[in-house]
């Protein structure tokens, strides 16, 4: 042990080093944790979370083309389209989608199926339920998306 | 009860008062005032144990019963009350009751002599330091029990680690500790162990003993200081209830109310030997710079103590001052609330109280309040620094293995100690 050394153990100059470093991480700005329920995260962009039906902000009316790419895409086979044809227009119209989320892993591949961007993975992550019937989604629930509670007023 | 009253206008504790019955009357009063004293602290001590360890960690602590978790502690208690009390099969079931006991009576039985002022004692012993070292030092005893009455073996491997922890530091502190009551004999050529006669003795010699003989003074402060973090079992010589080694040590078996009387008195001697520290090096109740006055300034009115200057004045608003400080933050956090429904009792809640602090802050601003309540505000705010350095060490470093442990106890801490109170002794006779 060089003379330095010593002198340094001596004065406790690593262990003031240590408390130093503790007291300035007190500071309330330092603060990591996130306040969940009120301070909401930013998920990243490329976030796969909850899926969601697009409709037409101006009609209202789903993108949805009900050509059942997004199911045959699917490799959980989550994912159930039914359609009706329109005797006066004779076109394919959706009427009931449901999508398993409870069997979801989130690949993505339906929304890269999907040719009109109607179904999409947005970065919603709240998907919690109370009974397993609950993750399987409507069509209702999928172009509404997940409502949680909100706290902060 | 004439007799009663009077004892207000005498100038010494309970324990000294002429009429034994009315002394012993105000003696249980004092000792009301101190277990509660206490048991709040301990309570406060709870939640900013949680609230400062959790911000050096870059976290935040409790925040979710009542504002930022103010009422933390109240759940906890609330829980530990309705916990199951659980006690092993194969355990020794008299011995397993006293033991918590035990550590409790020990914890507390020493705060009889903490001079919180010159007459804010229960009593003064003339071997008031003695007693306080060695009833503190029964603690380990209830330790013990606890660890074999346990009849596991973490808790022995606890009880065991913490005997030896204890006997090892012990005398260091004793040495540290014969040095400061050596100082005390330098002007009047009697040295005391009497707490209330040690801090007269500073302020006699006009100096802290911290600074007496510096670095004398202060090297037996920082064994003193070494050795009561090891005294209390807490971080980093803690091995008697190391989380990763020993589950938690002594109290393992432990559950509810009984564990719950080892927490309070853990924090109770945490305390105690704060207090001792404060009172033997820190100059007890004195203010900073308690020998310097300021020059007398004169005000109608107040000055019914014309002899009191600009800076003793300055002094009393302390109390005050702090008061009003806390006050205010509390109300800035009430300010910066979410505005939310969800929020309006947490809101008015801590509204309130920031009303009680101001209230308790313009209280201490009477003359009469604020004159005697000046020792014990600086005794307590003395020790709040103790305790905070707990906490302080706590998130800082980490855990002594045991035979690092016993190596700075025996090799470094004993040999200073005696030094210390060689030279302090040599120094004493030549001066």
């Amino acid at each position: 042990m060089t003379a330095r050394e010593l002198i340094r153990k001596v004065l406790l100059v690593d262990l003031i080093k240590g408390l130093s470093v503790t007291f300035r991480y007190q500071d309330p700005r330092e603060v990591y944790t996130e306040q969940y329920p009120l301070e909401r995260p930013q998920v990243a962009e490329r976030y796969r979370g909850a899926p969601r039906l697009n409709v037409n902000p101006e009609t209202n009316e789903t993108l949805c083309i009900a050509c059942d790419l997004c199911a045959l895409a699917c490799p959980e086979h989550l994912i159930v389209v039914s359609s009706e044809r329109n005797a006066t227009t004779r076109r394919k119209e959706l009427t009931t989608f449901t999508y398993d989320l409870s069997r979801c892993m989130f690949c993505g591949l339906c929304e890269d199926a999907c040719p009109t961007d109607a179904l999409e993975l947005t970065q919603d992550f709240e998907l919690a339920n109370y009974t397993r019937e609950g993750a399987i989604w409507d069509r209702q629930t999928l172009e509404r998306g997940p409502q949680p509670t909100v706290y902060k007023g | 009860m004439q007799s009663f009253l009077d004892y207000l206008k005498s100038s010494g504790t309970p324990g000294q008062y002429g009429d034994p019955m009315w002394g012993a009357v105000w003696a249980l009063i004092y000792i009301l005032l101190i277990f509660t004293g206490i048991s709040v602290a301990v309570i406060a001590m709870n939640w900013l144990e949680r609230k400062i360890l959790a911000h050096m960690q870059v976290r935040l602590g409790p925040m979710r019963v009542g504002p930022h978790g103010l009422l933390q502690p109240i759940a906890d208690a609330l829980k530990l009350l309705i916990k199951e009390d659980i006690v092993p099969d194969e355990a020794d079931r008299v011995v397993f009751w006293l033991a918590p006991v035990a550590v409790v009576i020990a914890a507390f039985t020493v705060f009889i002599v903490v001079p919180f002022g010159p007459t804010h004692a229960v009593t003064d012993m003339n071997i008031g330091l003695l007693f306080m070292l060695g009833v503190s030092s029964l603690g380990v005893l209830g330790i013990i029990m606890a660890g074999w009455a346990s009849n596991s073996h973490y808790p022995l491997m606890g009880a065991l680690r913490s005997s030896a922890q204890m006997v090892s530091y012990e005398i260091a502190m004793g040495m540290a500790v014969v040095s400061a009551v050596l100082m005390t004999s330098l002007s009047s050529g009697t040295g005391t162990l009497s707490m209330i006669g040690i801090v007269r003795a500073q302020a006699e010699q006009g100096v802290w003993f911290i600074f007496k003989f510096f670095p004398l003074g202060l090297l037996a402060f920082f064994i003193f200081a070494v050795a009561m973090v090891a005294e209390t079992n807490r971080a980093p010589f803690d091995l008697p209830e190391a989380e990763s080694e020993l589950v938690a040590g002594f109290h393992t078996e432990y559950s509810g109310f009984r564990w719950s009387l080892f927490f309070l008195a853990e924090y109770a001697a945490m305390i105690a030997v704060s207090s001792i520290a404060v009172t033997l090096w820190l100059g007890g109740w004195m203010r900073p710079f308690a020998s310097w006055h300021g020059p007398k300034i004169t005000m109608p009115g107040y000055w019914e103590h014309p002899e009191l200057g600009a800076v003793d004045f300055a002094f009393s608003l302390a109390p005050a001052a702090t008061f009003l400080l806390l006050a205010g933050l509390s109300f800035l956090g009430t300010v910066r609330m979410p505005r939310h429904p969800m929020f309006k009792i947490q809101k008015a809640g801590l509204a309130g109280f920031s009303l009680a602090l101001a209230g308790i802050g313009v209280l201490l601003l009477v003359p009469p309040v604020r004159d005697t309540i000046q020792d014990i505000y600086w005794f307590v705010f003395k020790v709040a620094i103790f305790m905070y350095l707990y906490i302080w060490y706590r998130g800082t470093f980490p855990r002594y293995r045991f035979d690092q442990l016993m190596k700075l106890g025996w090799k470094v801490m004993i040999p200073l100690g005696i030094g210390v109170l060689i030279v302090t002794a040599l120094l004493g006779v030549m001066l």
